[in-house]
């Protein structure tokens, strides 16, 4: 008799703590139903540049929305203003920033289709206006980068959440009434800590090599042949420098010469008599600090025994015309015979390639090209690239405009076949000759889908160097490349030139609340007195008759009115 | 965080953050009275408050928290949580099944409590009054506290007022039937089917809700406007009822 009864005890204790647990599961749903807009936002990149600050210095956000920067009577320092990248008037924002007018935020909105992970292609829409957009958004990135400015500056894609918030704040701001405490509207949120410096950044030098054939009895040293090309990118938002032409295709085109001329090396008959050395290096947009950091490290017998190297810079969106940038005077005997030979090669494959000469001045601390690193440790190197002219500091570094869809695959396969074809010639003594070793349908094709997924893999990773650990995935993923099809491969650690410094929070929530005005709850709340008065005098009637409710009047009213 | 801002910038935006602290309580606070002020009202405006029937109210709100116990307990034993939020029948008619409790509470309320020397009319508005007050408490407040305080704005919480205005409407409708069917001796046999039919709907207006709400896909504000309409509909049905039984004894 009793255990049966401490059985249902126990059952009741179980059921309680049961009740007691749907409880607390009911409460806690209650709490989530918020009805908030949650959106991602990329922050402007923050750094300093021997000291100066620039980039946006603050990430942390709790402000009104609006839609313009020029609503009159507005206290913009208390707004965070919305803008959508088509509606941009790049004078405007230059001279607000320039002259660091107040403001309380301002967010960038992006249109979807410069978004890494969307993949469909930017078909849809005049070729005229993307064009153009492409041009404001370049300016406007390298205004914003060269800019301090002392408010958070984030960037957003359209979406459907925020494309209606848009348009409900431009209504509200064209009726003339500031969005405040007091008249309701958007409220913007983005609680993010106080952006800290990161703490040393490094800047990893993957290093592949492909030994020659040495005949036997021969001690003397190989000549070797360096092809190189820096993977790391620069931008306004660094959690979207995906950089796929600058300098993704330059990593992809590395690779795949890799791929072939391991293919050619791996059998001792088709063994060149030159070493090769491939190098994936970081520190790009800092004057090529990385590939500088390489080179110094390198054996001085190594330095003196490479001949020449070829850097691979943006390569990726060309139609017909390639440029190569030397720092040697073109009269050179070298810088003709490297020239001439990529020169026949391209009119083999039916574009055009031009000579660039840009002498290197010591002095001066910029290097434009990275051909000058090697040029300054006296190695003879040029630089193969479909820009003509070369870029200022922190530009044309992967920046928001450069993704996927500006790729022209067909342009980074012939490149791969430019550079393939001209080494080999030179390797194997064929200069002048018309053959063709890397022919189509042979067993050295240049492989189509290989390029494509790795322009698609790097077109989906942000690769600023500061913000890439030294085990990052990112970087064993291209050392195990390089390392598929070379010998000996290797990383190389240093530190980044002390002159950058950069501040982390590069991602982060931003949360849009709608909020009432006072107005609306005081209309409410009266509302809500007149009802509950109705309520009560048509009770009174009912219950007690309408003699009953004049007399509450009549007298000094015992109770007072039950009202708000 | 604000360290490049200047002094009275600084302050600007306490005041602000102030103001919109005051604003949000300013809404928590209207929707109170939506939630609680009829209940007050009606205490006030009818003859309960003259005959200080506060007491009764009070035992019928404590009867009420011990239904919802067993509810809970029941639920936890018999209902299995779904993973998504569609519209399971069997689950539904459990749910109605130990929705009837609600209806057990509601006779041992009126029946079993020893009330002071008050008049059957008031005794159900009484424990109607206690019974919408307790549900409007347990069920209302929480949320309201939690969210109606918060940055973003929604009609959730106004709507969730004129629920409980409904559902106090249906608690008095509900003890009304139940002291026709169980403290009056003597009805007229026409009208006893009726009643019951009457009280059987009201007691099943939970689950009618629910099925509007999930298996219909209604929105919130229509489901309150249709609570609000049947709530009226059913106060003058049983209004009429209460009146014709009335008649005969008086």
């Amino acid at each position: 008799m009793a255990a049966p009864r401490k059985a249902r005890e126990g059952e009741v204790f179980e059921s309680v703590y049961s009740v007691i647990a749907l409880v607390f599961v009911l409460v806690a749903c209650v709490e989530l139903v918020d009805g908030v807009a949650v959106v991602d936002v990329y922050r402007l990149i923050q750094y300093d540049l021997a000291g100066v600050p620039f980039g946006s210095r603050l990430a942390s956000l709790n402000h009104h929305a609006g839609s313009s920067l020029f609503a009159p009577g507005t206290d913009l320092s208390r707004t965070v203003v919305m803008i959508p990248v088509r509606e941009v008037n790049i004078t405007f924002i230059r001279e607000y920033v320039v002259q660091r007018q107040p403001l309380g935020g301002l967010i960038f909105l992006l249109p979807r289709m410069f978004s890494p992970e969307n993949k469909d292609s930017m078909g849809g829409g005049d070729d005229f206006d993307k064009d153009l957009m492409k041009n404001i958004l370049v300016e406007l990135e390298q205004l914003l980068v060269h800019a301090n400015i002392p408010y958070p500056v984030y960037f957003a894609f359209e979406d459907d959440n925020i494309n209606a918030v848009l348009v409900d704040v431009k209504r509200n701001d064209a009726t003339g009434q500031p969005a405040t405490a007091t008249t309701g509207g958007y409220k913007l949120v983005v609680s993010a800590p106080e952006p800290r410096k990161l703490a040393s950044p490094t800047v990893t030098n993957i290093q592949g090599w492909l030994p020659g054939l040495k005949a036997d009895g021969d001690s003397t040293q190989l000549p070797t042949i360096a092809i190189v090309a820096s993977y790391d990118t620069f931008g306004a938002a660094p959690a979207l420098s995906v950089g796929s032409d600058s300098n993704g295709s330059g990593v992809v085109v590395l690779l795949e010469l890799a791929r072939l001329f391991s293919l050619l090396y791996s059998n001792p008959k088709t063994r060149g008599r030159y070493n090769l050395l491939f190098g994936l290096t970081s520190g790009g947009p800092y004057n090529y600090n990385g590939t500088h950091k390489w080179l110094s490290s390198f054996d001085q017998r190594l330095r003196e025994s490479i001949d020449y190297a070829i850097c691979l810079n943006s390569i990726g969106s060309w139609d017909n015309e390639l440029w190569i940038h030397v720092s040697k005077p073109p009269e050179n005997a070298y810088i003709k015979q490297i020239f001439e030979g990529f020169s026949n090669v391209a009119e083999e494959l039916g574009f055009k390639v031009g000579l660039k000469h840009k002498k290197i001045n010591i002095s001066n601390s910029r290097v434009a090209w990275e051909h000058e690193q090697f040029s300054r440790l006296r190695v003879t190197a040029a630089t193969l690239s479909e820009l003509s002219v070369a870029p200022e500091l922190l530009e044309s570094t992967g920046g928001l405009v450069d993704n996927r869809h500006i790729l022209n695959e067909a342009a980074v396969i012939r490149s791969v076949k430019l550079v393939a074809e001209s080494l080999a010639r030179h390797i194997y003594g064929y200069q002048g000759k018309n053959v063709n070793i890397f022919a189509d349908n042979s067993s050295l094709t240049v492989n189509p889908s290989y390029i494509a997924s790795l322009l698609n893999l790097l077109s989906r990773t942000p690769r600023v160097a500061p913000f890439l650990s030294k085990n990052d995935p990112l970087i064993m993923a291209l050392k195990k490349e390089l390392g598929d099809h070379t010998i000996d491969v290797n990383l190389q650690h240093e530190a980044l030139d002390g002159m950058f410094t950069f501040y982390d929070s590069t991602k982060a929530w931003l949360s849009i609340y709608q909020v009432a005005s006072v107005t609306f709850d005081l209309l409410l709340l009266l509302v809500l007195g007149s009802y509950l008065i109705m309520l009560f005098s048509f009770l009174v009637i009912t219950t007690r008759g309408l003699d009953d409710l004049i007399s509450l009047f009549r007298r000094p009213p015992s109770r007072k009115v039950k009202a708000a | 965080m604000c360290l490049d801002l200047s002094l009275p910038e600084r302050e600007r935006g306490e005041r602000e953050r102030e103001r919109e602290r005051r604003m949000t309580v300013f809404h928590f606070f209207n929707c109170a009275i939506l939630t609680f002020g009829p209940h007050a009202v009606y205490y006030s405006a009818t003859p309960l408050s003259e005959y200080d029937t506060l007491g009764t109210s009070i035992k019928a709100a404590l009867v009420y928290l011990g239904t919802t116990l067993v509810k809970l307990v029941c639920l936890a034993t018999f209902l299995q949580v779904s993973e998504n939020d569609t519209f399971n029948p069997y689950q539904e008619l459990l749910k109605a099944v130990i929705g009837f409790i609600d209806v057990a509470g509601l006779y041992f309320a009126l029946t079993q409590l020893t009330h002071r020397n008050i008049s059957q009319n008031h005794k159900f508005q009484a424990v109607g009054l206690g019974w919408a007050f307790a549900d409007s408490v347990l069920h209302r407040l929480a949320p309201l506290w939690v969210g109606a305080r918060g940055l973003e704005f929604t009609w959730d919480y106004i709507l969730q007022g004129l629920e409980a205005n409904a559902n106090l409407v249906f608690s008095i409708s509900l003890a009304a039937l139940g002291s026709l069917m169980w403290l009056r001796k003597n009805k007229p046999k026409a009208l006893i089917p009726i009643i019951y039919a009457c009280a059987g709907i009201v007691a099943t207006m939970p689950s009618i809700t629910s099925y509007l709400r999930r298996g219909l896909g209604w929105h919130f504000s229509k489901v309150v406007g249709f609570e609000l309409f049947t709530s009226l509909v059913t106060a003058f049905i049983s209004w009429q009822l209460f009146a014709t039984c009335q008649r005969p004894s008086t």
